[in-house]
């Protein structure tokens, strides 16, 4: 079977799962060819042909000989597929100019001949829900959370078409799923795949008692989604209590400027430490020497820092957005929190450090065990070629 | 008579903000001249012959014939101190032009007074010393208040500049505080306050048909303006059963909050509005029960004035000089920074407030406002400041 798949940029290192389900499906006899919108991303992606969509904004001139280049795919190369691709907008009342700057824009994706186009998140599939149907190809999408549960918020209706076609979905849990089928998706074309983690990386730790201060730590973007303001205020109402902590955050973003204000006003500068971005490895090495791991987002699709700090053995305290409720089962492989309440977080903080060991560590190997036999790699190869059959 | 003083009130941008403009128009009423530099944003008409505008606009050809003017003119009546000038722009800055267009019309007509508003442009500015021009900075919220902490250095910058500056200008005494951490001197700063002008507000206020406790909040949609603890209090008084409409001018299209809103099932309780006409604001501030600021950081922050002028009960957060405003229960309410429930709290005390009471609190904050926050105490009290920088 030849597979597209529609993704903004080829998959970063960190996105371990994209490049596994790549390399399964290719084993497997598949042949998968990556689309992608970055039109300066790399040519070749683990042996897949990467197909990049044209820089259409910036220096004017390098748009006008792109536009020339696109149109004459359209006349050239494409006329068919173009043609049925105009007729079934037109079917959905998209006006005409709305219509040809779509066939215009999305050539890259109609030269290839595949079994399945596969658009990575729901956001890509938006404005391109003929497209499979143009080049006769089964259409999937993927949700993974913000495409779900956050970019309609401001974008009302933005699925309304999608969810008239024909379309196989991929999410990542059974709540995105119940929320997919309350919205009249039928439950057959729904398969949840949940993330999975690389757990030879992220191997079991010898479970040991910390020596120093107490060391917390989170990986998230520094973004609202992830609720670290709400675990910042929890934090500063564990040191009114007297409690001795490091916390520490890995990654960076947009948001920094907020929660560095956010530290300084609670008077956390000496117990907060921001790492900005790290590697694997050093996101191992980190997660080695940690006691409590916190996810408190607002919201989550799944998480696989989560995940992965299970897998390390780490006691986890998340919230229960979205997808973590699935990812942590409560009091047996960590702990969920409703979200956004700060005390509620602080509570359950409190709890945990005076957890007696011998439960801590009931949950610590509970959390192994649950990662190793549902969250592995291969695991998640079998799904995927399962999900095209 | 002695010649009239030279004014520049620099704030970048041409026009400013509302605040500025009322500063400049209140010098130019005064017997000063003032002197506009910086980039032209959009035209400007001022009626007064006492301001001056020396702009410079987005278009090369002017930017190119403004250069050749200015260097023409102080190369024939003023070579020495464009050398200078010149020597520290070669030395210090990285797009000489853009520098020789911003700095050699200042150079020109040499200002008494050089006022920067907003502190961050400081190391573009200290420059002006050296030609016996008087260096005034504004400590305005966020450029003191937070942007310092983020970025370590800017506070290396505040620190090398701030001892040598020749006067300050504080919107509030907690600014004033903030600023000495890097190094400005208390004795030359001078807390302003912003001052109003006079409005009179005859409109009386509409009938609440809903029976619903109508609260308003009035800002840019940034974190700083802590909407997500306001959005919070709403959720607990909702579940409290209290029957509120909260509205936020300012708040559109935020996706953290609409994600919040729909989140907490709040969509028939809160509304987000998007920038709307002052006029607008005013009669909706008027129709609403209480203004709330839920703000993480503020310098003092003018919509609260403005609302406690219409006469509309404030609640605000304890943040930057909130607190030299508000004195709780009197002529407001002020609760702590980052505590929904405690915001929820003060909303439930104010709706059991009896009319006398409310009457009370609002003739306070009125008297509040002609005491503290009249635009002819804020320009005299300004005049004070300039005139101690140029020991008159």
């Amino acid at each position: 079977m030849k597979i597209g798949l529609v993704l903004p940029n080829i998959p970063s290192y960190s996105e371990t799962f994209f490049k596994n389900k790549i390399v399964g499906l290719q084993q497997n006899g598949h042949t998968v060819i990556l689309f992608v919108n970055n039109s300066e991303a790399e040519s070749k992606y683990h042996n897949c042909t990467v197909v990049k969509a044209p820089k259409l904004n910036g220096n004017k001139i390098i748009v006008l000989w792109n536009l020339l280049l696109e149109l004459l795919k359209m006349i050239f190369i494409n006329p068919k597929r173009s043609y049925r691709l105009y007729k079934f907008n037109k079917k959905d009342n998209v006006s005409f100019i709305k219509n040809f700057k779509s066939i215009v824009s999305n050539q890259f994706l109609l030269t290839q001949k595949l079994d399945w186009l596969h658009f990575g998140f729901g956001t890509m599939a938006i404005e391109r829900e003929n497209i499979a149907q143009a080049i006769v190809a089964k259409m999937a999408v993927s949700f993974r959370g913000y495409d779900h549960y956050v970019y309609p918020q401001k974008n009302k209706n933005c699925y309304e078409i999608l969810s008239s076609k024909s379309v196989k979905y991929h999410v990542l849990s059974d709540g995105m799923k119940k929320s997919l089928e309350e919205k009249g998706i039928s439950e057959a074309n729904i398969s949840k795949i949940t993330p999975a983690i690389d757990i030879n990386l992220f191997e079991a730790l010898i479970i040991k008692k910390s020596t120093g201060i107490l060391q917390i730590k989170t990986i998230a973007r520094l973004h609202w989604i992830k609720g670290l303001e709400y675990t910042l205020e929890a934090l500063a109402l564990l040191k009114t209590d007297g409690i001795q902590f490091h916390y520490t955050m890995i990654g960076d973003g947009i948001e920094k400027e907020r929660l560095v204000f956010a530290v300084h006003q609670l008077g956390l500068s000496e117990n907060v430490t921001f790492t900005g971005k790290l590697s694997p490895q050093e996101i191992k090495e980190e997660l080695s020497k940690t006691d409590i791991y916190l996810q408190y987002s607002i919201q989550e699709g799944f998480c696989n820092a989560v995940l992965e700090a299970q897998a390390m053995g780490l006691v986890c305290i998340v919230s229960d957005a979205e997808g973590l409720s699935e990812n942590v089962l409560h009091n047996q492989t960590g702990f969920v929190v409703a979200k956004q309440n700060s005390k509620l977080l602080f509570e359950k903080i409190k709890q945990v450090i005076q957890l007696p060991e011998a439960e801590k560590k009931n949950i610590q190997e509970q959390a192994i065990l649950r990662v190793q036999n549902e969250f592995s790699l291969e695991k998640q190869k079998e799904r995927f070629i399962e999900f095209y059959q | 008579m002695s010649k009239k003083v030279k004014i520049a009130i620099y704030s970048g941008e041409i026009p400013s903000t509302v605040f500025i403009e009322r500063l400049i128009l209140g010098m130019s009423k005064n017997d000063y001249l003032v002197y506009l530099f910086g980039y032209q944003k959009r035209k400007v008409n001022y009626q007064s012959k006492s301001i001056f505008v020396k702009s410079y606009s987005d278009n090369r050809f002017f930017k190119f014939l403004l250069l050749i003017k200015y260097s023409v003119l102080l190369f024939l009546f003023n070579r020495k101190d464009k050398k200078t000038l010149d020597i520290f722009i070669n030395q210090n800055t990285k797009n000489k032009t853009l520098s020789k267009i911003k700095y050699y019309p200042v150079l020109w007509y040499k200002p008494d007074v050089f006022h920067i508003q907003w502190a961050k442009s400081i190391s573009d500015w200290y420059w002006v010393q050296q030609f016996g021009i008087k260096l005034v900075v504004s400590f305005r919220g966020v450029h003191i208040n937070y942007s310092p902490i983020f970025d370590p250095k800017l506070a290396e910058i505040y620190r090398k500049y701030f001892p040598q500056v020749d006067g300050f200008h504080a919107v509030s005494k907690a600014i004033s505080l903030e600023a000495q951490k890097y190094g400005a001197v208390a004795e030359k700063i001078k807390v302003v306050y912003s001052g109003l002008s006079e409005i009179k507000n005859d409109n009386p206020r509409e009938e609440n048909e809903g029976g619903e406790f109508k609260i308003i909040s009035v800002g840019r949609n940034h974190w700083v303006k802590g909407y997500t603890y306001s959005i919070d209090a709403v959720k607990i008084l909702v579940s409290h059963g209290v029957n509120v409409k909260y509205t936020i001018i300012g708040g559109q299209n935020s996706e953290e909050l609409l994600f919040k809103i729909k989140n907490y099932q709040l969509e028939n309780n809160v509304v987000l509005l998007g920038n709307i006409p002052f006029s607008e604001v005013q009669k909706m501030m008027n129709n609403s029960d209480l203004l709330l600021l839920p703000s993480v950081e503020e310098g003092i922050a003018n919509v609260v004035l403005e609302a406690m002028q219409l006469g509309t009960l404030v609640l605000s957060t304890d943040c930057g000089g909130m607190n030299e405003v508000i004195q709780h229960k009197k002529n407001g309410f002020i609760v702590p920074v980052r505590n929904s429930q405690k915001i929820a709290d003060a909303v439930l005390e104010i709706m059991k407030l009896t009319e006398n009471e409310k009457n009370n609190i609002i003739s306070n904050a009125k008297e509040t406002i002609n005491k503290n926050h009249t635009e002819d105490k804020m320009i005299n009290d300004m005049i004070s400041l300039y005139k101690t920088v140029l020991n008159q």
